[in-house]
């Protein structure tokens, strides 16, 4: 099997769909037209062009930014519902790009939560951290990330000084950000990280006085000895400094040492391959996936735009089995939909845009995907516990979903007069024939669904859910019918028709596969 | 029957009671029930289970954290073992004996990373070893043989679990499958379930996709057939007690006691909290006894005292059993944050309407024989697993084996204990004491029928397997060849009698 070669054919329809649905949130109908054709190596480069950095966040109830003010008491829910909101919307706005994709991936790597936090500020400034190495260098991010003001306050860092170490960064910085467990380091890695890692502090957390937020290096609050490391590390020693810039010396120095080892590009490419292309790590992929672009990241210095290329433009990728391979997360599934309908949010800081955001953060939190609030430090639980993305799925989860689409297709999600959902009259009418409902209904599933239907399945949903108790022939005449003629009543006829198909094909088990 | 615990050395009774008999013969079709409550985060045991013949030891390994001694809550019939002030409800529940201490459980080369810890636990996995079942998935799975495609049957039309959350815990993972049900809201599960399936069934291709297909299939399929059973349920039990309010953990076991109550036959119930992660302030900058973690273990103690006195108020206390456990316990010394570490071994509690009998297992930590700063095992969590599956639902010691992978002594907190110096009168003679490699026992008590059985336990209770040889008839020799050198306690049965003595193994 061919593995990791390029791909060269041009993307078919389905192809491009694929590709979009995993490295981006979900094709709009504008983009899916768009990619249809174009070579992987094309497509790949259009999904990776950097993107401009987006306006902040604005609060609602003052019209402005609030991420270069003073931390403001009163208004800090509203400030936090804006920081979550205003993500949320990037990710439903954004064009053919992989870096809101990654971005998730990335806060999903490096956990923090406004639960602990609490000051949407300091995540704000690491969402654009977050942002500027998505698609970047990844020695660089764990160094910078270390010293963010959000990650001191979430895992302690800023609490963790000589003689009074507070292990929790030193331990999760192997375990869950670099190396993990595989690397096979010891207990007593965890207390020389934590030594390597003393004196670091962040300023300005919830000051109502001050907007300033810094990070100091406080060097009289160092552990100035020599770390000793395991054999995990080569036994490698990270010299103990002294003076100002003994902190960024010794971070460096042992960011080094772990990126050196081979199991951390292992780590950091399973990970990326359990998020974008398949949960099952078979042995052959082991070896003919893993292994390889763990060595592309190593040998690029751990930039991550090498990996992804070969990765999108691989045959591996294109593989029919890959399709469908993975359980939509349930944002994947709501800001899926979203574009799939190519709706755009109310104006960024409106009053609709909030109601909005609250509305499927709602939705999210159920589907137990709660926005910037992982319920713990490793992450989402699909994303690594036993079982993996079907821990998404139980009988509520299920439910909750389909309460969600059944919402979406009947027009009930309404802001400021605005209805957000599915017009279904419209997808068919873009389809090449909508008239012919074999045809129909080949494309239709073809578009909905990332694996293919049986024949017998596309049957049932013509005959059973589109024109139950009808002949076949009957599709065609009412289609036809209001194409010549559109009248709303005309088209209310068909709409139902087509609602409740949709409704159907939402339910399927089918449906919930990316 | 009064719990003896005398000095913490404890030693298991082996002969069959009275309770054990009643409940051998109605293993088969017993009316119990397991609630398993999990601690999320790692719970700081020293802060909740306070060793008050420690305190200066304690107070120094965290001083700014420390329970100030006066405010420790008391419990009867022990001077040394005192609980966290907010924990009014489970000192209640554990003076009136229905809840069992059992003291510092974790397993050997115990892990210190969130993920592998819950996961061990869930799992009863040893610590180099991954398994892809849940413990009490495979409980469930040797109960109710043939789960999802045989259920739900007339004889258990019910969910085998159920989970008070959106989703199901790997301890329920079962060989295909989750065993449980999870559920948020019993009122309104069947209207969100709908109340039939519309699914074409189709068939699924034996790759990824098609895998999870069938899965999530599986799973419409499961949760529509159990709405009714639950909608109906739910409508009829109605709690009786008051519960605390703001308590997430109260809400979850409310649920639970209404589902008993209106005659769910399900056998396991989950429910969690989450928080015990307490890296930094844990108390109160000036008030240890409140703050972060004392608010977490009020929720637990308030939660789980309601429940009980709701079921009892139901009359059905008797049947409901429940443990709390939590990944692991946080380090003896505190940092400079106000907060602990992760750690090691830590307290669970067993509670239960009726049976329990042995209040502690095991003693109170040494703080002065720390593992680094971590504290040191005592009990096994598998032996507690153990116990609620043989003593409490009353599982044979071979289903106990195959659920947990390999035997393990049961912790005895629903088997009555014998200590060391209960009665000095009835022993037996035993030499040479100390003893190197071979010890006689002789007494005429041992009488014409000879010994039934021979237990040698360690300091901590944990019983430990040696080789016994008749040499005449009121003289036996044990080899302790492979036991390490320490004291133990040797208890022998005779016909009509229970006979303890204490041996030193010297080398």
């Amino acid at each position: 099997m061919p593995w990791l070669s390029t791909y060269t054919q041009s993307l078919t329809r389905t192809q491009a769909a694929h590709l979009l649905r995993r490295a981006t949130f979900g094709p709009t109908a504008a983009q899916l037209r768009q990619f249809t054709g174009l070579k992987p190596a094309a497509a790949v480069a259009l999904l990776l062009a950097d993107q401009p950095t987006p306006t902040p966040p604005i609060d609602t109830t003052t019209g402005k930014t609030f991420v270069d003010l003073p931390f403001n008491n009163d208004l800090q829910t509203a400030h936090q519902t804006a920081l979550k909101n205003w993500w949320l919307g990037l990710m439903i706005n954004e064009g053919a790009s992989v870096r809101e994709k990654l971005t998730l991936f990335w806060q999903n790597h490096f956990v923090s939560t406004y639960a602990t936090v609490s000051d949407a500020r300091y995540l704000y400034r690491q969402l654009l951290l977050i942002r500027q190495y998505a698609t970047g260098n990844f020695r660089q991010f764990v160094i910078d990330m270390t010293k963010d003001p959000a990650m001191l306050r979430y895992l302690n860092g800023n609490v963790n000084v000589a003689n009074k170490p507070n292990e929790n960064y030193g331990r999760e910085l192997q375990e869950l950000f670099t190396i993990g467990l595989g690397g096979q380091y010891t207990e007593d890695d965890v207390k020389a990280a934590t030594r390597v890692l003393t004196g670091w502090a962040d300023t300005g957390f919830r000051s109502t006085t001050s907007a300033d937020i810094t990070v100091a290096f406080r060097a009289n609050q160092h552990d100035t000895g020599n770390k000793q490391f395991s054999a995990a590390y080569g036994n490698y020693v990270v010299k103990g400094r002294t003076g100002a810039t003994a902190g960024d010396e010794e971070l460096a120095d042992m960011v080094d040492m772990i990126l050196r080892q081979p199991e951390t590009a292992r780590f950091l490419i399973r990970k990326l391959y359990r998020f974008f292309v398949c949960t099952e790590i078979t042995p052959a992929v082991e070896s003919n996936v893993i292994e390889p672009l763990a060595k592309i990241y190593r040998d690029n210095k751990y930039e991550l735009k090498p990996v992804l290329t070969t990765l999108f433009t691989s045959d591996h990728f294109y593989e029919e089995s890959i399709r469908g391979a993975i359980i939509r997360s349930p944002l994947e599934l709501l800001v899926g939909q979203f574009r799939f309908a190519g709706l755009k949010t109310p104006e960024h800081g409106t009053t609709a845009f909030n109601q909005l955001g609250d509305y499927l953060r709602g939705r999210a939190r159920e589907q137990q995907m709660d926005v910037y609030e992982q319920p713990t430090v490793f992450g989402y639980p699909p994303y690594y516990d036993t079982g993996l993305d079907r821990i998404w799925i139980s009988a509520n989860t299920l439910a909750l979903r389909s309460l969600f689409t059944d919402q979406f297709i009947r027009g009930q999600i309404r802001y400021n007069n605005v209805t957000y959902g599915l017009d279904s009259v419209e997808v068919v009418r873009a389809l090449s024939n909508p008239g012919d409902p074999v045809q129909m209904m080949d494309e239709l599933t073809d578009l909905v669904f990332a694996v293919p239907l049986s024949q017998s399945q596309k049957d049932f949903l013509i005959d059973q859910v589109l024109v139950p108790g009808l002949p076949r022939y009957e599709w065609p005449a009412e289609w036809n019918d209001y194409a010549q003629s559109p009248t709303n009543a005309k088209r209310m006829s068909v709409k139902i028709k087509l609602d409740n198909l949709f409704l159907f094909m939402y339910r399927m088990a089918e449906f919930q596969m990316s | 029957m009064t719990p003896v615990v005398l000095g913490g050395y404890s030693a298991r009774a082996y002969g069959q009671t009275a309770f054990l008999d009643a409940l051998a013969s109605v293993a088969d079709t017993n009316d119990r029930v397991l609630v398993l409550v999990q601690l999320n985060g790692g719970n700081d045991g020293l802060n909740t289970v306070i060793p008050l013949d420690q305190m200066s030891a304690y107070n120094n390994l965290r001083s700014n954290i420390a329970i100030k001694e006066d405010k420790v809550l008391r419990l009867t019939n022990t001077i040394t073992t005192g609980l966290h002030p907010a924990m009014t409800g489970m000192r209640d529940l554990f003076n009136e004996g229905k809840m069992s201490i059992v003291h510092s459980v974790s397993y050997p080369s115990p892990s210190q990373s969130h993920f592998r810890a819950s996961d061990i636990w869930f799992t009863a996995a040893n610590s180099n070893q991954t398994l892809t079942t849940g413990w009490l998935g495979r409980y469930l799975d040797s109960e109710f043989p043939g789960y999802p495609d045989k259920y739900p049957s007339t004889a258990m039309p019910d969910p085998l679990a159920v989970q008070i959350n959106y989703i199901t815990s790997t301890s329920l993972l079962g060989p295909s499958q989750s065993m449980a049900i999870a559920i948020q809201n019993p009122d309104t599960f069947a209207t969100l379930v709908g109340d039939k399936a519309a699914i074409d069934p189709g068939t699924t291709a034996n790759t990824p996709a098609g895998r999870s297909i069938a899965f999530i299939r599986q799973q419409q399929v499961s949760s529509v057939q159990y709405a009714g059973q639950i909608k109906a349920a739910a409508g009829k039990g109605k709690n009786m007690a008051t519960y605390p309010t703001s308590n997430s953990l109260a809400d979850q076991l409310k649920i639970v006691a209404r589902l008993i109550h209106g005659g769910l036959r399900t056998k396991v119930y989950y429910v969690s909290i989450g928080g015990f992660d307490t890296h930094a302030t844990q108390t109160d900058a000036t008030d240890t006894s409140i703050g972060a973690h004392a608010n977490l273990l009020k929720m637990v103690s308030d939660g789980i005292r309601a429940f009980m006195t709701d079921l009892k108020m139901m009359g059905i206390d008797k049947r409901v059993a429940g443990m709390t456990f939590s990944e692991f316990g946080r380090r003896a010394g505190s940092n400079s944050a106000r907060g602990t570490d992760h750690g090691v071994a830590a307290p669970v509690f067993v509670f239960a309407g009726e049976g329990i009998k042995t209040q502690f297992v095991g003693k109170n930590p040494s703080l002065t024989d720390l593992d680094g700063n971590s504290i040191k095992m005592q009990m096994d969590f598998r032996q507690v697993y153990s116990a609620l599956l043989t003593d409490w639902l009353g599982e044979t010691t071979a289903t106990a084996n195959s659920v947990l992978l390999r035997n393990f002594e049961p912790a005895p907190m629903f088997r009555q204990i014998v200590a060391a110096n209960e009665d000095p009168l009835v022993t037996f003679g035993l030499y040479p004491n100390p003893a190197v490699d071979e010890v006689l026992m002789e007494s005429e008590l041992f009488g014409p029928g000879g010994l039934q059985s021979v237990q040698v336990v360690d300091m901590t209770g944990r019983p430990l397997s040696v080789p016994v040889e008749r040499l005449q008839a009121n003289t036996y020799r044990m080899s302790v060849r492979e036991l390490p050198a320490g004291t133990y306690i040797v208890a022998v049965e005779t016909g009509r009698r229970k006979l303890t003595n204490r041996l030193l193994v010297n080398r």
